[in-house]
């Protein structure tokens, strides 16, 4: 791909997660237990790795969690957000050499857990309480779920965006 | 022991690529059972009635809710936000918040067991009983 198309696309691919990502904060959380949500930013970091590779996925990840704590409000779930991108990030990018393409529903979901995993363990340094531990199994499962549901969508969307280009 | 045998069968756990779909997601449906298993119990653990209220990791209160008698509020003012506690006999919730997304006002009354109100952008945490408390 030509360097201007590259950063166009790249561009593209930031505003379309933070869109997602401002348009999910307004939806209520689904059920009444912190940290769980649908995590619908991922489906663009995942077809930005796949498309594009795991250096230009960071880049798009890194602005979307900037720019999402401007728009998205309180600047205090910076880190938690921060911590559950780059954990969730560095799984993404040991997975995807690993894993065929055609299971990125896996990957999503390992890196999923791993978004959740990060995010309690800035939780529990920031109050300063391992009491926050007791949602490991939750934030787990919910990670598995919701994954899966991202991990499938990313794979549509990337088969879409072949079909576009060519 | 399906999903053992199916391990077995097909050779290293590591390999992916030799793994089939079907067993793949049988492991994580069987992941997601156990967590929900795992969680259950935290939920059920008994856990005593001291609550304990906690921003920053600093305690704030200490209250027993088995002998509350009258309901009362307590507001929590910090540099993160404000929320608003109801203590009643034997519950505590979080009833009124500023924060975004007001997940620990939904996750409703605590009245025992493992589990622990959490407000992340407003850094304060409420539990009952627990083995970090004297800590």
């Amino acid at each position: 791909m030509p360097k201007t198309k590259k950063l166009a696309f790249m561009a593209l691919l930031t505003a379309m997660a933070l869109t997602i990502f401002v348009i999910e904060a307004q939806i209520p959380a689904p059920v009444p237990i912190p940290g769980v949500k649908l995590g619908l930013a991922n489906i663009i970091t995942l077809t930005a790795m796949v498309l594009l590779g795991r250096k230009e996925a960071g880049v798009v990840l890194f602005l979307r969690i900037i720019m999402g704590a401007m728009f998205a409000g309180n600047p205090s779930t910076i880190i938690y957000s921060a911590a559950g991108g780059l954990l969730a990030y560095f799984a993404m990018c040991l997975l995807v050499g690993i894993i065929p393409e055609n299971r990125l529903w896996l990957i999503s979901a390992i890196s999923a857990v791993c978004h959740n995993a990060g995010q309690l363990l800035a939780c529990a340094l920031v109050v300063q309480t391992p009491g926050v531990f007791v949602y490991a199994p939750a934030l787990a499962a919910s990670g598995i779920i919701t994954g899966l549901f991202t991990g499938f969508a990313a794979m549509y969307l990337i088969k879409a965006l072949r079909k576009m280009r060519n | 022991m399906i999903v053992v045998a199916s391990f077995r069968a097909e050779g290293k756990f590591a390999n992916f690529r030799k793994m089939k779909t079907k067993h793949i997601l049988i492991l994580l449906v069987a992941a997601v059972l156990l967590c929900a298993g795992g969680f259950w119990l935290i939920k059920n653990a008994d856990t005593g009635s001291v609550a304990v209220i906690k921003v920053d990791g600093q305690v704030r209160d200490k209250i027993d809710l088995s002998k509350v008698e009258e309901s009362y509020e307590i507001s929590i003012d910090t540099e993160y936000g404000h929320n608003t506690i109801l203590v009643e006999p034997g519950a505590i919730s979080v009833i009124d918040a500023d924060c975004p997304d007001h997940v620990c006002v939904k996750q409703g009354k605590l009245t025992g067991g493992g589990l622990s109100i959490i407000c992340m952008p407003h850094r304060l945490v409420i539990q009952i009983g627990g083995s970090d408390i004297d800590a």
